[in-house]
């Protein structure tokens, strides 16, 4: 009989990059990087689990940008180019490093890594969403969605409107992808909002994750901390807390695993390392250096970095799956006397740091689960439906204000490199409130339809976190920058042709095309 | 309550330090201030992590495109009199506002010279559980901004508490405030666990006190970090794991330097030569790709040391053979 759970989610999440006017587009790189990093060995990580029969429960949130990227026929397409040019790249490595063995192991397994990667592509015809989908209809990974397009919900207080639409088109988005109603949400960047959670009711949704504080500041005082659901006030929607310490074993540079001498260095790829004209066709064809995936070198310790030891590593991974699945049993059974109930330690983490960041976080993961399947009796993963459904009263709170961000309030995404953007977003969210009011009963024909549609979109493309995020975050914020300003810009002509009734069909054509994200939106849910 | 204020402090220290986006830098130091520094850098970069691989997501290379430039710009303001209150976190909100020029055209028509005297001002009410109907407040306390100021961070330094700020202008003369527009309300979140307890879900205050500390992951009120290394200790001694495997050991924190001088040489080796384009060719006795016109070419990672190297060339009908060897050493010195 174990004595408490242990829910592990990952937020799998990419901001909507896609650039059909362009051949080759810098920033899509970070699809491509995480397919072959990230979504490919953790689908590897759970069919081998499915198929050596080892019973385990991952929460995931899949962002509806990061779905409808998967799923698109266009970058489904160039990832295959991209693949495959990285495949000529590692065959060239294992020839170039023939005389040096302890690098052309390196180039033989990323060789296969590439390989693998690219049949597991085709396998799901190119669609990874269908493999995650498949794992939730066996009961084994349960998906929560998130908003639209991860806009940060405490700063759109002022225009909850927003706030409902971000959360009703990822709703319907994620029915129409995932054939069910979503149980749970993962809310961008962790941010609650107290209030917030009546949206999440009038959509069904029955729970959401906030971080620590967000539980252990709410009002009254919550008995159980962090390690049992609290219901919110008036709503009844539940809400999980983040336990801490555990994520602090895998996310800080001092107690964290990923530091480790023996993983593989994330900062030193080939892509920078080699000779620039061997390198010159497999970085970007404006000639910019760039990473290509292959890397060498492990962490070390030092400056001067030794080659990466997959065996060891591997070890290395063994043991840091052991020793997070010990540091849970001891607070799980502490927790047991103390609470005189089975506890739930949340422990969520960014997917992409699985793969992409630490190399060997997906090996991490399929250690732990095994571990905690075969080695113990103590704990067991679970899902916080399987949690709520097994222990359906708690204690009802108002949770405070919080994100998992920097400080763990707003500052990251609301400070001088990107405030500016505010009073633009509210002024959109304003005006698109009032074109759904205003066309909320009229029958709108084809293309003034189309229109408010696409305006909808614009604006929710402004509203990712993740370009206040770059901003906030100091290096290469041109990017960010640029798609803020175009999508609101995109969403002002919108609106001014809208209510002058002269939509240029030819340029909403243009837009269509460019930003094709929710095929399906319906723009009266900005109310 | 002791115990309280205590694990408060320690949280906000951890909320100070949790994705840290700046990058520590350190002064040029002697060596022996190093190790002292090092630890401190540690310790401050906990948390640095979050942010360093978020950003890692974003991974961007190292030299700056030049997009096309748009070719409009957003506009400066909307035209209307508005000012907007946001919260950053439990102690900081912001405002951003908008006065169009006619609002105060007209306000200079009205008010003459004391126009020109007076100071632009936010005035920060603190609404706490009541409606606010203008004159109610608790209190209020007024910023004097710039005239060309459009947002302003407020330090209100109260945490959960009610907000509502008018932004207008204050006469020199008698103190008189008259308002442009007025905020939305905003609520700053409690710095710290609510004071309110739920009878029917009591916890003593020690007991929540030790579970406060544990979500942080404060650790000294948890059993975990300290048995763990027992039991690493235990595995050494019985010869079970290779390496002592308590993570602290490692760390990925770099110190930056101060001179940042350097230089690496790498060598490769390119072979490269042609022959009937129908022929089979190897290199040290693996089968190599020749292109259409029967010429070849390949790189090699040049260690120290002897490389023989030999291409053996064999004609399509396997009857002619020619074998070259390059010997290649390479010393590194």
């Amino acid at each position: 009989m174990n004595k408490g759970y242990l829910c592990i989610v990952l937020h799998g999440h990419l901001p909507f990059v896609r650039h059909p006017e362009h051949e080759d587009f810098l920033e899509e790189d970070w699809l491509y990087e995480a397919i072959t990093e990230t979504y490919v060995p953790l689908i590897e990580v759970f069919e081998g689990l499915l198929n050596d029969k080892v019973d385990f429960r991952i929460t995931m949130s899949l962002t509806p940008t990061l779905v409808s990227m998967l799923s698109d026929l266009l970058l489904q397409e160039r990832y295959l180019k991209h693949i495959n040019r990285l495949i000529e790249l590692a065959h060239r490595e294992v020839e170039r490093t023939r005389w040096q063995p302890e690098f052309q192991n390196l180039a033989i397994m990323y060789l296969n890594n590439f390989c693998k990667a690219r049949d597991i592509f085709e396998r799901f015809s190119r669609n990874l969403v269908t493999a995650f989908k498949n794992f939730q209809d066996l009961g084994k990974v349960e998906i929560v969605t998130c908003g639209a397009t991860h806009g940060y919900f405490p700063l759109m207080e002022v225009c909850r409107e927003s706030v409902r639409a971000q959360i009703k088109v990822a709703v319907s988005h994620y029915e129409s992808v995932f054939g069910r109603r979503p149980q749970g949400i993962w809310l961008p960047e962790c941010g609650y909002q107290p209030g917030h959670d009546e949206i999440l009711r009038e959509v069904g949704l029955r729970y959401f994750f906030a971080d620590a504080h967000g539980v252990l500041h709410g009002t009254p005082r919550p008995k159980y901390g962090v390690f049992a659901p609290v219901y919110c006030r008036g709503t009844g929607v539940a809400c999980f807390g983040r336990d801490l310490e555990s994520s602090k074993q895998v996310w800080s540079s001092i107690e964290g695993y990923p530091g480790d001498y023996y993983y593989r260095e994330f900062y030193r790829d080939v892509g920078f390392d080699l000779d620039y004209e061997y390198i010159r066709p497999y970085i970007h064809p404006d000639g910019v250096r760039i990473n290509t995936g292959i890397k060498y070198y492990r962490i070390t310790g030092s400056e001067n970095k030794q080659p990466y030891i997959p065996h060891l590593a591997r070890e290395k991974a063994a043991e840091h799956a052991g020793n997070f699945m010990f540091n849970r049993e001891k607070q799980v059974e502490y927790l047991y006397d103390f609470m005189q109930k089975k506890s739930i330690i949340v422990s969520p983490y960014d997917a992409e740091l699985f793969g992409h960041w630490w190399y060997e976080g997906p090996m991490w993961l399929d250690f732990l689960l095994r571990k905690i399947y075969f080695d113990q009796k103590t704990i067991s993963t679970i899902t916080a439906s399987e949690y709520l459904f097994q222990n359906p009263r708690n204690q009802v709170l108002v949770p405070s204000m919080s994100s998992w961000g920097w400080k763990g309030y707003s500052e990251m995404w609301l400070q001088g490199a990107n405030d500016w953007t505010y009073r633009h977003l509210h002024k959109a969210s304003e005006r698109m409130t009032e074109l759904a009011r205003t066309f909320s009963h009229t029958h709108t024909d084809g293309l003034l339809q189309r229109a408010l549609n696409q305006a909808l979109r614009e604006l929710l493309l402004a509203q990712s976190s993740d370009w206040a995020f770059i901003m906030g975050a100091g290096t290469h914020t041109a990017y960010a920058v640029r798609r803020t300003k175009e999508h609101i810009l995109r969403f002002t002509n919108l609106y001014e042709q809208i209510k002058s009734n002269s939509v240029d069909e030819k340029w909403l054509q243009d837009l269509e095309y460019k930003d094709n994200i929710f095929p399906n939106i319906d723009y009266r849910v900005h109310q | 309550m002791a115990i309280l204020r205590r694990i408060k402090e320690r949280f906000k220290k951890v909320m100070q330090r949790k994705k840290e986006p700046s990058k520590a830098k350190m002064p040029f130091i002697r060596k022996a201030e190093k190790e002292k520094l090092l630890k401190k850098i540690k310790k401050e970069a906990l948390g640095t992590q979050e942010t360093a691989i978020e950003k890692a997501k974003f991974s961007m290379p190292a030299a700056v495109r030049v997009a096309p430039p748009l070719l409009e710009e957003l506009p400066w303001g909307y035209g209307g009199d508005k000012i907007v209150l946001q919260v950053r976190d439990p102690w900081w909100i912001h405002a951003y506002w908008e006065v169009t020029s006619q609002s105060l055209d007209k306000l200079r028509e009205r008010l003459g010279d004391a126009f020109f005297n007076a100071r632009r001002t936010l005035r920060v009410y603190d609404i706490s559980q009541i409606i606010f109907d203008g004159t109610n407040a608790h209190r209020f306390f007024d910023i004097e901004i710039n005239p060309e100021a459009t947002n302003w961070y407020i330090d209100t330094g109260g945490p959960g508490r009610s907000w509502c700020v008018d932004i207008g202008l204050r006469l020199a003369t008698r103190g008189e405030f008259i308002k442009i527009a007025r905020s939305n309300t905003v609520y700053t979140p409690i710095e710290g666990p609510s004071w309110i307890t739920d009878e029917e879900w009591m916890v003593p205050e020690e007991m929540f006190a030790r579970l406060y500390g544990m979500g942080f992951g404060l650790g000294r009120s948890s059993p975990v970090g300290k048995a763990w290394q027992e039991r690493i200790k235990r595995a050494l001694f019985s010869g079970i794991l290779a390496s002592p495997g308590i993570t602290s050991v490692s760390s990925p924190v770099k110190i930056p330097k101060e001179r940042k001088f350097w230089l690496i040489v790498n060598t490769e080796l390119i072979v490269y030569g042609a022959t009937e384009s129908d022929a089979k060719v190897t290199i040290q006795g693996k089968e190599i790709r020749l292109r259409p016109d029967g010429t070849f070419s390949l790189r090699f990672a040049l260690p120290d040391g002897k490389q023989v190297i030999p291409v053996e060339a064999t004609s399509s009908d396997g009857i002619d053979t020619r074998t070259i060897t390059p010997i290649v050493s390479k010393e590194t010195k």
